[in-house]
């Protein structure tokens, strides 16, 4: 077979950066030069804080999704993690202790929303629609619909730690951006997402039990909101039953705008923090300057809308003058 | 041992006494259907074993109960004269066998060394993490060994068909399998990729590898197989030396009746007034200064290695794809605008990839075939449930497709119907120029036959055929005159009289 040279017949095609890049660094110009009070050095700490929780829904949010997937219940679970840890420090129990109890109940949802997905063959939309309504039910059931406080100062301190100058909730949130990366990169699992996303049937056929890496996506989801937990609960040093629903809105949001598409298994954790990164500065730009909270929503939807019809518009120019 | 059985060439009796793997009366039923009947089955190692049969036969059952996607009901099956149980895939895997699927098994956002690996990356020894430098290390050795240059790194969802094959086919090589299973691997290549192919088949064999082959070509069955087995209605007709059969004979048992080896052009009538006619065409996707033109009933060839811009040409004709430089007219007047234009001006494009192009697999049969006849049907825009019923049903009567159910689902179909389905889905729209881009691959001999015959119906009636084909004989035997492409160029024109395998061949491959 003659082979020239300088050119292969497969090359490695580089991919367009989703729009998110440019229009996420407008915003955050606009931000810094037109909202008051944005660019103070607070602020800024502040922004760190806001999206560490965000991102770390939105890491295991972007394997989900990447797998044809979607995870509705991710804020009802968050929230019902951080219910049960401060039941647990509440009881007297260790931070330890309350973070392994949040665990095991992240997990228990996870595993249950990925069998189902996986092995009963029903549509994620539906099942994490389910599992949203009962961790919920269960948030409100265990506090009788109040916050849950009196926590002791151990979670609180946790939280408000420096470690070389970087916040722990930050710090906890980058750990689990490179340990995604790591499993999505690194190992069979991350491989095995991108096929049960782009073809189940090929994973299937190489022997793999691609039932069992289905069902550890959504566990993984679950044990993320575990630790994560630990973020909601020192923040406020309490607990509320439905302070976190809502929160898979923004962390779908910041994976559909980091360019991972919903079918055929593409996607990347770097849009996804871009995008974690631009709803936060735009959540906070739209709170320093007085705007309400369901307006904010009204633009993160246009934001999403927005940065769709960019990328594919611009997939449309490429493919015809490819 | 195992060279003794290719010394003989076709000689058929294989030097090994005990099988490599046996089937024995192996039976799998699914509802309404007996996919496999009482098959029993020996495969040496050393051979190259032919399966035959047309689609429906069980070709396709036996290769998932061989590789544990199936499991069978009754029989056994036999490695090396012990009993083996395959339930499942990983236990194919272990005993070292691999398929080349005929339905791609590639991952799009994959890389292809990770593709070629799926299921067995390998893992640094301490870390448990993938080692990707060896895995692209070893991808790029089972690539070299196959003669491609592709780039280890690139995506899957970036190759064309025929790179997709090969690459499925760099997947089962690299499983150093002692029992290769290829269910019509040339399908998607060129003469050129076929031939290599052929080469490492007969590497392969040499070093003592089973291979099970299933192919529509009756040339490859001579050129490559020791032994031949048909299948016909889930049944084993016969198994006998490749040497000691004929193309008719085996022909004779696939379908249970004689019919000719290839589809011969029945009658050739006077061409009319030029219909397309393409003037120095060039396109942003690689096609270059082509000129060519069809006639009412004519059926013209476009023929050419895989690569050579063919199907771009099609595309460009149909307005799917940008035109750079050149013009498109049809019957006289230059065309502009996208594909709903084209189509207006009466422009079929029947195309390659029909389960993604061509059909809406989720709806009937009856939905695909009114698709692009609805506003002629029901000019007011009223759908009537039994108008359209009836209209289906004359159209599936017209067209052979079997089962003649209007509402059974496109995707249950055998790959011959669903091409007919696409084809009468522009008969309804009243087409005057239809563009076939290989509308007999995958399909098995009967279908093919009656697929040239309904060509040959439509040239009958005044329409002109652009046929876009990989099978040389096709061309040589269905079509008025050919063009031959090469590097995005026509290469030249072959009238009738010129029209052979090897005039294509020699335009093609010529280097400029």
């Amino acid at each position: 077979m003659p082979v020239s040279a300088s050119s292969r017949s497969v090359e490695r095609l580089a991919r367009p950066l989703p729009a998110i890049l440019p229009i996420g660094l407008l915003l955050v110009a606009g931000a810094f030069f037109a909202v008051n009070g944005f660019a103070s050095a607070r602020n800024l700490a502040n922004l760190g804080l806001q999206a560490s929780i965000l991102l770390m829904l939105a890491m295991p949010m972007t394997l989900i999704i990447m797998s044809e997937g979607l995870d509705l219940s991710a804020g009802a679970v968050l929230s019902l993690c951080s219910v049960v840890m401060a039941e647990s420090l509440a009881g007297g129990h260790g931070i330890a202790s309350a973070l392994a109890a949040s665990i095991a109940v992240g997990l228990a949802f996870g595993v249950a929303n990925g069998a189902m997905v996986s092995l009963l063959a029903l549509p994620p939309f539906v099942v994490t629609l389910g599992t949203l309504g009962i961790a919920e039910g269960a948030s409100l059931v265990l506090t009788e619909g109040n916050a849950v406080s009196g926590l002791g100062s151990g979670i609180a301190t946790l939280y408000a730690l420096d470690v070389f100058g970087v916040p722990f909730p930050l710090l906890v949130a980058l750990a689990t951006w490179l340990a995604t990366y790591l499993l999505l990169h690194y190992t069979r699992f991350g491989t095995y997402v991108f096929a049960i996303g782009g073809n189940r049937d090929a994973l299937v056929l190489a022997g793999a039990p691609a039932w069992a890496y289905h069902i550890a996506i959504y566990a993984f989801g679950g044990l993320v909101s575990g630790v994560a937990a630990l973020l909601l609960t020192g923040r406020m040093n309490a607990a509320h039953p439905t302070v976190a629903i809502g929160m898979e809105f923004d962390a779908i949001a910041a994976v559909v705008l980091g360019g991972t598409s919903f079918e055929r298994g593409d996607g990347r954790l770097l849009g996804t923090v871009l995008g974690v990164a631009t709803i936060t500065v735009l959540r906070n730009a739209l709170d320093l300057l007085g705007v309400e909270s369901s307006l904010q929503v009204v633009s993160i939807g246009a934001l999403i809308l927005l940065v769709i019809v960019i990328d594919s518009l611009r997939k449309s120019r490429r493919v015809q003058t490819a | 041992m195992t060279r003794d059985a290719n010394d003989g060439g076709g000689s058929g009796q294989p030097a090994s006494p005990v099988p490599l793997l046996a089937l024995r009366n192996v039976s799998k039923t699914f509802p309404g259907v007996r996919a496999l009947d009482d098959v029993s089955l020996e495969l040496h190692a050393g051979e190259v074993h032919m399966l035959l049969g047309e689609n429906g036969a069980g070709k396709s059952t036996l290769i998932k109960v061989l590789y544990g996607a199936y499991r069978a009901d009754a029989g056994t099956i036999l490695y090396e004269g012990k009993r083996v149980d395959i339930a499942r895939p990983a236990d194919a895997r272990r005993l070292g066998i691999a398929v080349i699927f005929q339905e791609f098994s590639l991952v799009p956002f994959l890389d292809l060394a990770q593709n070629i690996f799926l299921g067995r990356e390998p893992r640094r020894l301490l870390t448990r993490l993938i080692d990707h430098a060896r895995m692209h290390r070893e991808a790029r050795a089972v690539l070299d060994e196959l003669g491609l240059d592709y780039d280890t790194r690139a995506l899957a969802v970036d190759l064309g068909i025929a790179q997709q094959q090969m690459v499925e086919i760099a997947k089962a090589l690299s499983q150093r399998a002692r029992i290769l299973v290829m269910d019509e691997p040339t399908a998607a290549l060129s003469e050129r990729e076929s031939n290599a192919l052929f080469a490492l088949i007969r590497q392969l064999r040499a070093s003592g590898v089973a291979i099970v082959y299933i192919s529509h070509r009756m040339q490859e069955v001579f050129e490559l197989g020791d032994r031949v087995t048909v299948l016909r209605d889930g049944r084993r007709v016969a198994t006998l030396p490749a040497g000691e059969a004929t193309p008719d004979q085996l022909i004779g048992m696939m379908v249970g009746r004689a019919v000719g080896a290839v589809y011969k052009r029945r009658r050739y009538g006077t061409v009319g007034k030029i219909v397309l006619d393409v003037r120095g065409l060039t396109t942003a996707t690689g096609v270059r200064d082509v000129d060519l033109n069809v006639r009412e009933g004519e059926i013209v060839g476009l023929s050419g290695l895989i690569g050579a811009g063919r199907t771009e040409v099609a595309r460009a004709i149909f307005g799917a794809d940008a035109i750079v430089a050149g013009e498109v007219q049809i019957s006289g007047a230059v065309v502009e605008g996208g594909p709903e234009q084209i189509v207006a001006r009466g422009v079929a494009l029947i195309p390659e990839n029909r389960k993604l192009e061509g059909l809406a697999l989720k709806r009937s049969v009856q939905d695909n075939l009114l698709v692009a006849s609805l506003w002629k049907l029901f000019p007011r825009g009223w759908y009537r449930a039994g108008a359209a019923y009836r209209h289906a049903r004359a159209l599936i009567d017209r067209l052979r497709v079997t089962p003649p159910a209007p509402r059974r689902l496109a995707r249950v179909l055998s790959g011959g119907n669903q091409q007919k389905v696409v084809i009468g889905k522009w008969l309804a729209a009243g087409c005057r120029l239809f563009l076939f881009d290989e509308p007999t691959r995958g399909i098995d001999v009967g279908a093919k036959s009656e697929i040239f015959a309904l060509i040959e119906g439509l040239v009958e009636h005044g329409a002109a055929v652009l046929l876009i084909s990989s099978e040389l004989t096709e061309i040589v035997h269905v079509c008025d005159r050919a063009y031959v492409m090469r590097a995005g160029r026509i290469g030249g024109e072959l009238d009738r009289a010129e029209l052979s395998e090897e005039n294509i061949l020699r335009l093609a491959m010529h280097e400029r």
